[in-house]
């Protein structure tokens, strides 16, 4: 627990306002997302008759790694 | 602090609105603006489902078409995940939670709703909150959908089978192989149990989380004007523009969101639920 702490002290030392854990896990779901939509897309370019398919399981990988972000924005909102 | 200047972000809980109320009616003290919402929501969903019902004719009218071609749509949809033998039993939960949270999620956008309320020391008591902006909502939706799932899930598989399911060994191994490996896949079945009680929390947390920042998005955009320090003029127009693009994608991820919550209740479903049959995809 201590290296967090660290990253804490010297984020408010160097005047950064805003939620650090709410950066790192809005990067981290948006690349996840991004990913899932590439691939989603290139699925349906090669078998255009799975669209269906290929949107609802694009849809649970996309929800899934949002909820990380909004337990982290959760977070951030509830001690702002 | 002038008319438009709203409060910076909308409060995280629910506040209780009929405070005054004392003896019998005390018991109503608790109830929040959310829950009032809430209760809007269930009379008219139910009032319209039912009047649109009533007469029911081969040639169907606007009401009732409208009414089929949902009920139809969200049938053969979740015919499709959780299998034909279970669809019976678990198409009402689904059904209702998916029009509920549609429901819920676009009242939220309605004017009214936020901005009409009064001030109680100091702070803006709205009289409508949107029900799914409040976490109490979600979390109950959740636990009422872990209850079905665990009694579905017992009557489809049984008390032993279902524990065997999770802590059982896995892949088939016989004889030695299986006693030498009981203890790893004892591990796995605690896994697994915590897999299974992160799910209503995922669920819930989900729900609460994209609506919430969804409702605060829109309240910074329509303060936006006034943050900036535009000049007053600009800042009404702003407070006005800006919001637009922002309630079509509140639309979007209101609809999402329902789709989502309906959808990973079906999934969750379906792998407790499916043991011995696997079906064909036959679509």
């Amino acid at each position: 627990m201590i290296i967090p702490t660290m990253i804490a002290q010297a984020v408010a030392a160097s005047g950064i306002t805003g939620s650090f854990t709410l950066a790192i896990a809005g990067a981290g779901a948006a690349l996840g997302i991004g990913m899932i939509g590439a691939k989603a897309v290139e699925s349906v370019g090669r078998n255009p008759g799975a669209f269906g398919r290929v949107l609802t399981l694009a849809i649970i990988g996309m929800a899934l790694a949002e909820s990380i972000a909004i337990y982290a924005l959760i977070r951030a909102f509830s001690n702002m | 602090m002038s008319l438009f200047t709203l409060a910076a972000a909308v409060p995280i809980e629910a506040e209780p609105i009929l405070t005054k109320l004392h003896g019998f009616f005390g018991l109503l003290a608790s109830m929040t603006n959310s829950i009032l919402v809430s209760i809007i929501l269930v009379v008219t969903l139910v009032t319209w489902a039912q009047r649109a019902t009533r007469r029911m004719q081969l040639i169907p009218g606007p009401d009732q078409n409208f009414f089929e071609c949902i009920v139809e749509g969200l049938y053969g949809f979740f015919e499709g995940i959780v299998g034909h033998h279970m669809i019976a039993k678990s198409f009402g939960l689904l059904a209702s939670l998916f029009l509920y949270i549609v429901a819920a999620n676009w009242f939220g956008l309605l004017p009214g709703v936020g901005s009409i309320g009064w001030h109680e020391h100091e702070e803006f008591i709205p009289l409508l909150r949107p029900t799914t902006a409040d976490m109490n909502t979600t979390i109950g939706l959740a636990i009422v959908f872990m209850v079905f799932w665990l009694i579905w899930t017992l009557q489809e598989m049984g008390f032993v089978s279902f524990l065997k399911h999770i802590f059982g060994v896995k892949g088939g191994l016989k004889g030695f192989m299986a006693i030498a490996l009981m203890p790893i896949f004892f591990f796995v079945g605690i896994i697994e149990v915590v897999s299974i009680l992160i799910r209503p929390v995922s669920l819930s947390l989900r729900l609460f989380g994209n609506v919430f920042a969804g409702e605060n998005l829109l309240t910074t955009m329509m303060s936006l004007g006034h943050t900036l320090h535009f000049p007053l003029w600009l800042a009404h127009l702003c407070s006005v523009l800006l919001p637009i693009p922002f309630y079509f994608l509140e639309l979007l991820i209101g609809v999402l969101q329902a789709f989502v919550f309906a959808l990973l209740c079906a999934v969750y479903l379906n792998l407790s639920t499916s043991h011995d049959e696997v079906e064909a995809e036959n679509h």
